[in-house]
């Protein structure tokens, strides 16, 4: 299937500083997919050249197969980590406004900017000035800003910080929705929960490249390191076997054991050797979270 | 053109709805015509609210103590010298209600000689009008002393003023009346309302960038529109607030003035002002006649001087906005800025300068030199224009004047688009330099 953004070997330099070395991605149309990597890595760089604010020394961003232009801006949505309001203007006539510079017609606009403001309950905020919202109520009217003239591709900069639970997890509905009504997601972020929550597919970057690509499953099973949990019934611990497992520490929570398998040992063996002696109440694989693949993988690329 | 139309409508109508542009708007002209108008309104109670006070005036002459006539202000009784033999003693005896004692001497004729004893500080408008009075008639009569008949007539017919009128030919050949002072005030005017108006609203132009970058709108913006768009907008935007502000000014100084004019009359403005330090005035007020004035005023060759005014002040505008503009983009916070603006002002004070020193010799070197140097020539050339600049220099001027100012404005353009994304840097001028490579 046709990627809907393809980033092909893209190089930017900025002041003999290699801000992306040779890289390249593929968005899938529909997908939300996560652009992960630590602070400097290169995601703004990247995000800003897809946006068309900057344009890359060498490469080329393609949206559904034809070169990316200046007026493809207009099917972008984007939401700056740093979140911006003009805050003199009033919440309506500021939505609007933006939705125009998107080449909405004032009609258009002014009847998504209601939708919008009643689905985030800002409706008898609309004539207020920005600055006087909360600050959780700024973002939801920069939310609203960067995806109310529909657009195909939104671009979300750490879109969760900042937000209550109860509100994070609003944006994540509507989030969902946009996808679900055929938005392309691309998503960047250090919050490797959201990323295992929503993310379908991610690329990490790390000091200019792509390190790591593909599906958050699949990623998540290539990296796994045989590592189950047991749970077994009474007070009595599990007694280590060399042979076929060695205890490994378990998070502070878990009431299960974890246990690392030994080489060429199947979890088989382990559930019929352990089911002989305890009654087990739980056995399941502990595949690697995000966050430690994340972590693991940027400690490693700093060492070679 | 769209965006940059939408862009003009939101700069314009966010800064105009601002309480702090509607409480400048309004308070300015009121604080101006306070300005103007206090000094006079003080003259005026001065002179006609205060109680009219008495002045003795001992006369040993038996002559002139009827010279000198009451004024709004003071009343003069004159004494014989007979009965008052030490002044000081009279004052006493008078429970101190008078304000001056004036002592004519006998001999005043030949000696031009008197005197006013007071116990406090005596008025300059006393004083002087005690002197005029008393030497106009000692010149009368020492006139009359030569015995010639009808040399008072003589020498009135020949105290003249010569009316000096200046006239310039056309280039008909037709002689049309000018005058020097109503161009120069004209052009002074014209000239530093362009300074004025630069450094005020680029001044606006900058914070607005600055806040644009440091609130990080910016980066939602120029997702949605070039950098170049969201520059010139602000510009033209701010450009048309300006405007807006001048107009509204412009209306309520006229209104107040006419206003404020129809209720204390005319003659509270002509006397304050007379009052106010400038006696010079009244004795010039016979010689200048009015309808000189109005045909000065006339002859100025209006069509040309404001075609050329707004050329100039548009020109003069985009080229110091756009560097405000570039600026407030290179900067994090407006404090920083200090550094950048501190040239534009100064090559503006320069201009200032320079186009007051024109006014002495508006065809001299500096002059021209400076009417032609685009960074000056908004500010100087309003005050050479009254004065028919020959047309190669306006043309030149004009030409250079928009050649650097779009060439600024692209440089501008090209420092904008690096400048906003950037931040946390200290940005120096050799910096920037290279964000236009």
């Amino acid at each position: 299937m046709q990627p809907f953004i393809e980033v092909k070997d893209v190089v930017k330099q900025y002041d003999g500083h290699l801000a992306l070395d040779h890289v390249s991605l593929n968005v899938p149309r529909g997908c939300i997919y996560g652009l992960l990597g630590p602070n400097g890595a290169g995601k703004t760089s990247l995000i800003r050249i897809i946006n068309q604010i900057t344009h890359p020394d060498e490469g080329e961003v393609l949206l559904d197969g034809r070169p990316m232009t200046e007026d493809d801006v207009i099917h972008l949505g984007y939401l700056p980590e740093e979140r911006g309001l003009y805050k003199k203007m009033k919440v309506g006539e500021h939505i609007v406004y933006i939705g125009r510079l998107k080449g909405m017609t004032k009609a258009d606009a002014v009847a998504a900017m209601h939708e919008w403001l009643e689905r985030f309950d800002l409706t008898e905020w609309r004539d207020k000035k920005v600055e006087a919202l909360s600050k959780g109520m700024q973002q939801k009217v920069q939310f609203i800003n960067t995806v109310i003239h529909r657009p195909q591709l939104l671009i979300f900069d750490e879109p969760f910080s900042g937000f209550d639970p109860v509100n994070a997890d609003q944006l994540k509905v509507e989030i969902l929705r946009l996808r679900d009504e055929g938005a392309t997601i691309l998503f960047s972020t250090h919050n490797m929960e959201s990323v295992e929550e929503i993310c379908e597919q991610i690329s990490l970057i790390n000091h200019a490249r792509v390190v790591l690509e593909g599906n958050v499953d699949e990623i998540r099973h290539s990296h796994k390191q045989n590592i189950i949990a047991v749970g077994i019934e009474g007070k009595m611990p599990l007694a280590p076997d060399e042979a076929l497992y060695t205890i490994v520490p378990a998070p502070a929570d878990s009431r299960e054991t974890y246990v690392k398998l030994a080489d060429g040992v199947s979890a088989r063996d382990v559930i019929q050797r352990l089911n002989e002696r305890y009654t087990l109440t739980g056995f399941h694989e502990i595949l690697p979270s995000m966050h430690d693949i994340f972590v693991n993988t940027v400690k490693a690329q700093s060492h070679e | 053109m769209n965006k940059l139309k939408l862009i003009i409508a939101r700069e314009y109508m966010t800064t105009v709805a601002r309480k702090s542009f509607i409480f400048t708007t309004l308070l300015v002209p009121v604080i101006m015509i306070l300005c103007m108008g206090l000094p006079a309104l003080i003259a005026y109670y001065n002179q006609s609210g205060g109680d009219v006070e008495t002045v003795a005036v001992i006369d040993a002459s038996g002559r002139y103590g009827t010279a000198i006539h009451d004024t709004e202000q003071y009343h003069f009784v004159v004494m014989s010298a007979d009965t008052i033999a030490d002044p000081y003693k009279f004052y006493n005896s008078s429970d101190k209600s008078l304000a001056a004692i004036v002592m004519i001497p006998r001999d005043i004729d030949s000696t031009a000689q008197a005197t006013v004893f007071s116990e406090s500080t005596i008025n300059v408008t006393l004083k002087s009008h005690i002197n005029n009075a008393l030497s106009d008639t000692i010149s009368q009569t020492r006139l009359l002393s030569y015995g010639v008949p009808n040399l008072q007539e003589m020498v009135d017919k020949a105290n003249v003023d010569v009316d000096l009128k200046s006239v310039k030919w056309s280039e008909s050949g037709r002689e049309t009346e000018s005058s020097t002072e109503m161009a120069m005030v004209l052009g002074m005017v014209l000239s530093l309302l362009t300074y004025t108006f630069v450094l005020m609203y680029g001044a606006m132009i900058m914070n607005g960038v600055i806040e644009e970058k440091t609130n990080r709108i910016v980066e939602v913006i120029v997702s949605s529109c070039k950098p170049f768009e969201l520059m010139m907008g602000k510009i033209i935007g701010v450009a048309l607030v300006g405007l807006t502000q001048l107009a509204i000014w412009g209306v309520i100084m006229g209104v107040l003035s006419l206003v404020l004019g129809s209720i204390f009359g005319a003659d509270v403005m002509a006397g304050g002002q007379a009052q106010a330090g400038m006696q010079a005035m009244q004795e010039m007020g016979d010689s200048v006649d009015m309808a000189g004035i109005l045909k000065a005023v006339m002859s100025i060759n209006y069509p040309m001087i404001i075609t050329n005014f707004i050329i100039y002040f548009v020109g003069g505008y985009l080229l110091y906005a756009a560097l405000f503009a570039a600026f407030g983009s290179a900067v994090d916070q407006a404090a920083d800025a200090s550094q950048f603006t501190t040239p534009i002002i100064l090559i503006m004070i320069v201009a200032l300068y320079a186009g007051i020193a024109c006014i002495e010799n508006p065809n001299g070197p500096m002059a021209v030199w400076c009417s032609i140097i685009p960074f000056t020539s908004p500010v100087v050339m309003m005050v050479r224009l009254p004065y028919d600049v020959p047309f190669w220099q306006i043309a030149l001027s004009v030409v250079l004047l928009y050649a650097t100012a779009c060439a600024v404005v692209w440089i501008a353009g090209r420092i904008y688009r690096t400048g906003i994304l950037l931040y946390g840097k200290k940005t120096s001028f050799k910096e920037i330099l290279r964000w236009i490579k």
